[in-house]
C-alpha cells in the first residue's frame, strides 16, 4: 500500500528550512544574472542606434565586475571553500562555491571575456549577426545576406554564461537540469543569428535545438529514476543510497545511463558528437568560439562533480563504460578530423578529440584527475578561442573563407596571421612549450597514476593521429602556393585582437610557467 | 466485488454494438448526395481557407508567435501554486523569493510588450 | 494497481518519444516527440513521489513543465524562422552541413 499522501495542510504548517545563502561566495553568479536582466531592459528600451555601444559596454563590464567578485571572495577573510546555498542542518551545500567550482567560474569568465570581445567586434564586415528577416522570395537563400545588425546575442550570451555556472556548481540534479536549459536554450538561439550564410545558420540551430532537446530529455529521465532509486536528487543522498544494498539496482544503472548521455551530449563526447561538427560549422564564428570553449567547461564542471560527489563509490561498475567511451571519442575525432576539408568541422572534430582526453582525466577520480581536468579545460578553452578567433579573419566574397584549399599558401600573404595560427594548432596538438602539452601531461600522468595506462596509450595514438591533421594544415599554409582568387586576410579590429591576444598569450603562458594554474587548480576539491 | 462493475461493461458491449451497428449499417440502408460542402474540410462552418503548407500557403505567424507567447507566460505562473499552498511555512523568505521571480517574468513581459509582441496588427 | 504500472507505461511512452524522434522526419513532430518524452519523465516523477510518500516529485514536474515550455517557444521559434526562410519544415530538407 502508499504510505499517506502528505496533505496541503501539512506543508503549510510544518516548518520550512530556511537555506543559509552565502551572498559573497555566490556573487559572481548574482552580477552575471542581474545584469543578464538589465540587458534585456536596455534591449527593451534603448533607441536601437544607441542599443549595440552599451550592450557591449555592459556585457565586457558585466564579466569584469564578476571576475573581481570572485577574485574578491577567494582573497577574503571568509573561510572560501565550503560557501553557496545551505540548507541548515546539512553539510554539503545545495549550491556549492568549492574550489574545483571557483576556478572555473574564473576560468568561464575569462573565456567568455574573450568570446564576447569576438561576439562584439563589427570592424570586419560589420559584424557577424544580423536580425532575424526572412529573404526576398527568388533570393539565393544559400547566400543570403539579412540587412541590419541586432544586439540581442548580448543578453543571450550572459543568460547562457549565467547558466554554465550555476551548472557547474549545482549539487543537485533538478538545479543542474534548469541551468542546463538556461545555457541551452539561448545556445540554440544564438547559433541562428548569422548575418551571412543564414540558411547554414539556421539549419545548426535546428538540429543543435533538436538534438539538445532529445538529449536533455534523457538527462531529465536519468534525474527521475535516480529519484525512484534514491529518494531524492540531491548528490550526497544519491552517494548515499549507492552505499546501501536494499535498492533496485536497475534504477541505479539506468538512472546513471541515462544521465551520463545527456551530460556526455553537452560535451560533445564520443559516440554522442553527432551534432558538434553541423554545429560549430554553422554557427556564427564568434558564437562558435563561445560554444567550443565554455560549455565544454560547464559539461565536464557538472561531469565531474556527478561522478566524484554522486557515482565515487559505484565507480567500479561504470568505470569501464566510460574507458570505451572515451576511446571512441577520442578515436573518432582524430580519424574522422582526416578526412575534414572545411576548417570548421576540422576543429569540431579536434574538439571531439580533446574532450576524449579530457573524458580520460575526469574518470580518474583522484585529486590529480580533478585538477589536470580543469587545467586542461582552462589550456583548451583559450587556444580554441584563439583559433576562432582567427577563422574570423580569413575572407573571400561570400564571408568567411573556411574550406581548407582557400587557406594554401596563406603564410605569403599574411606571416602574421599564419604563424598565430600555427602556434594555436601545435597548441591543440599537445607540442611542447604550448599549455596543450602541458594539459595532456596533467591529465595523462594522474591516469596513469590511477593504474589506466592502457587508456593512456590510446590516448597518445589518438594525439599522434590528431597531431598528424593539425600539421597538415600549417604545412598547406606554409609550402602551397596561394590560389589566385583566394580569401584576403582582414586586418582585425581591436576587440578581435585583443581576443587572440588573450588567448595566444595564456596558451604560451601556460606552457611556459603552468605552475601557477596547476596549483590554482589542485587548491581543493569538492565538499562531500 | 466484481458483479459491481456488471453494468459498467453492459455499458461498453451497448455502446460498442451500437457504434458498429450505426457505422456499418448507414452506408448501406441511406441515401447518398455529395456537394461541394460535403466534400470540403470541415472548419468551423467558415470557408476553408488555404492550406499552409510547404510551398506557397500563407503561414499565420501571428497566432503562432500569441500562442508561443501565452505558452510561456501561462506556464509560468504554474509556480504561484506550490507556493501558495506552503506560504505560511515559507515566511518572508519565500515571499522576497517569489518577488524575485514575478519580477524577472515582468522583466521578460515588458520586453515581449516593448518589442511589438502584443500588437496584432 | 501498483504503481510499477505507472512506471512502465512512462518507460513506454518515453521509447515511443525517443524512436519518434529517430524516424520522423518533420522538424515539427520530432520536436512533439521531444515533448512526449519530458512528460514521461514527469509520470515517472509523480510516480515516484507517490511510491516515497513526499511532494518533491511533484515539485519537480512543475520545474520540468515549465523548462518543457520555455522550450516548446524557443524550439518553435527556430523552425519557424527556418521554415520562413526554406518553405519547408524537414530535417531531410535541411542538408548543407555536409562534410
Amino acid at each position: 500500500m502508499f504510505q499517506a499522501t502528505l496533505g496541503s495542510q501539512d506543508v503549510a504548517q510544518s516548518a520550512v528550512n530556511i537555506p543559509e545563502i552565502d551572498w559573497q561566495a555566490i556573487s559572481p553568479v548574482v552580477v552575471v544574472f542581474v545584469a543578464a536582466c538589465l540587458s534585456v531592459l536596455v534591449e527593451a528600451f534603448l533607441p536601437r542606434e544607441r542599443r549595440w555601444s552599451v550592450q557591449v559596454t555592459l556585457s565586457l563590464l558585466t564579466v569584469v565586475v564578476a571576475g573581481l567578485a570572485l577574485g574578491l571572495y577567494v582573497n577574503s577573510d571568509a573561510v572560501v571553500g565550503t560557501g553557496g546555498i545551505t540548507v541548515a542542518g546539512q553539510a554539503v551545500p545545495l549550491f556549492s562555491a568549492d574550489y574545483p567550482a571557483l576556478f572555473l567560474w574564473g576560468t568561464l569568465l575569462a573565456l567568455s571575456f574573450g568570446a564576447l570581445l569576438l561576439i562584439a567586434d563589427r570592424s570586419v564586415d560589420g559584424g557577424a549577426f544580423a536580425s532575424p528577416v526572412p529573404p526576398a522570395p527568388g533570393g539565393d537563400p544559400v547566400q543570403y545576406q539579412a540587412p541590419g545588425r541586432q544586439t540581442e546575442v548580448f543578453p543571450l550570451a550572459l543568460f547562457a554564461l549565467g547558466g554554465m555556472m550555476v551548472f557547474l556548481a549545482a549539487n543537485d540534479l533538478l538545479t543542474m537540469f534548469v541551468a542546463l536549459e538556461v545555457l541551452s536554450l539561448p545556445l540554440y538561439l544564438m547559433c541562428g543569428l548569422a548575418r551571412r550564410r543564414r540558411l547554414i545558420s539556421q539549419e545548426s540551430a535546428v538540429k543543435y535545438f533538436l538534438l539538445g532537446a532529445f538529449s536533455s530529455a534523457f538527462f531529465l529521465y536519468g534525474l527521475a529514476l535516480l529519484y525512484g532509486y534514491a529518494g531524492s536528487v540531491r548528490l550526497v543522498d544519491i552517494a548515499a543510497a549507492t552505499a546501501g544494498t536494499d535498492r533496485p539496482e536497475t534504477l541505479l544503472y539506468a538512472g546513471f545511463g541515462l544521465l551520463v548521455v545527456g551530460l556526455l551530449f553537452k560535451a560533445s563526447i564520443g559516440p554522442f558528437h553527432a551534432w558538434t561538427p553541423d554545429v560549430y560549422q554553422g554557427a556564427p564564428t564568434p558564437v562558435t568560439a563561445f560554444m567550443a570553449a565554455c560549455t565544454k567547461v560547464a559539461a565536464f564542471g557538472a561531469i565531474l562533480r556527478v561522478l566524484t560527489l554522486a557515482f565515487e563509490a559505484s565507480s567500479w561498475e561504470w568505470r569501464g563504460v566510460l574507458w570505451a567511451v572515451a576511446i571512441v571519442s577520442m578515436l573518432i575525432g582524430a580519424v574522422l578530423g582526416l578526412t575534414q576539408t572545411d576548417m570548421k568541422r576540422m576543429i569540431a572534430y579536434s574538439s571531439i578529440a580533446h574532450a576524449g582526453f579530457l573524458l580520460v582525466g575526469a574518470i580518474a577520480m583522484t585529486e590529480d584527475g580533478l585538477s589536470g581536468t580543469m587545467f586542461y579545460l582552462l589550456a583548451y578553452g583559450f587556444t580554441t578561442l584563439a583559433a576562432f578567433g582567427i577563422i574570423t579573419l580569413v575572407r573571400d566574397g561570400n564571408g568567411e573563407a573556411t574550406h581548407l584549399s582557400q587557406w594554401a599558401g596563406l603564410a605569403k600573404r599574411s606571416p602574421l596571421v599564419a604563424v598565430t595560427f600555427a602556434f594555436l594548432l601545435l597548441a591543440l596538438a599537445g607540442i611542447p612549450m604550448t599549455s596543450g602539452f602541458m594539459g595532456k601531461l596533467a591529465v595523462f600522468s594522474a591516469a596513469i597514476a590511477d593504474g589506466m595506462a592502457p587508456l593512456v596509450v590510446v590516448a597518445l595514438l589518438a594525439s599522434a593521429i590528431a597531431a598528424f591533421f593539425y600539421l597538415r594544415v600549417i604545412v598547406l599554409m606554409y609550402f602551397s602556393e596561394p590560389a589566385q582568387d583566394g580569401p584576403t586576410v582582414s586586418v582585425p579590429g581591436a576587440f578581435t585582437t585583443a581576443a587572440i591576444t588573450l588567448g595566444v598569450v595564456v596558451t604560451l603562458l601556460l606552457g611556459v610557467l603552468p605552475a601557477f594554474a596547476l596549483d590554482w587548480a589542485s587548491v581543493g576539491g569538492f565538499v562531500s | 466485488m466484481l458483479e459491481s462493475y456488471l453494468p459498467l461493461v453492459l455499458l461498453f458491449v451497448l455502446a460498442t454494438g451500437f457504434a458498429v451497428f450505426s457505422v456499418s449499417v448507414a452506408p448501406l440502408v441511406g441515401p447518398r448526395r455529395y456537394n461541394r460542402a460535403k466534400l470540403d474540410a470541415y472548419e468551423c462552418g467558415i470557408e476553408p481557407s488555404p492550406v499552409p503548407v510547404a510551398g506557397g500557403g500563407r503561414i499565420p505567424v501571428k497566432f503562432y508567435l500569441t500562442g508561443m507567447l501565452f505558452i510561456l507566460f501561462d506556464v509560468e505562473v504554474v509556480f504561484m501554486y506550490p507556493y501558495a499552498v506552503a506560504a505560511g511555512g515559507l515566511g518572508v523568505f519565500g515571499l522576497v523569493a517569489v518577488g524575485v521571480f514575478l519580477l524577472a517574468v515582468t522583466i521578460a513581459f515588458v520586453y515581449e510588450w516593448r518589442l511589438g509582441g502584443l500588437d496584432w496588427d | 494497481m501498483t504503481p510499477t504500472y505507472y512506471l512502465l507505461l512512462s518507460a513506454l511512452l518515453f521509447t515511443i518519444g525517443a524512436v519518434g524522434v529517430l524516424v520522423r522526419r518533420n522538424a515539427i513532430v520530432v520536436f512533439m516527440c521531444v515533448e512526449l518524452m519530458l512528460n514521461a519523465v514527469n509520470l515517472s516523477l509523480v510516480t515516484f513521489a507517490r511510491i516515497n510518500g513526499e511532494l518533491d516529485g511533484q515539485i519537480m514536474a512543475f520545474f520540468v513543465m515549465v523548462v518543457a515550455a520555455a522550450e516548446v517557444v524557443v524550439g518553435l521559434a527556430i523552425i519557424m524562422s527556418i521554415f520562413k526562410t526554406r518553405r519547408s519544415a524537414s530535417v531531410d530538407d535541411a542538408n548543407l552541413l555536409k562534410y
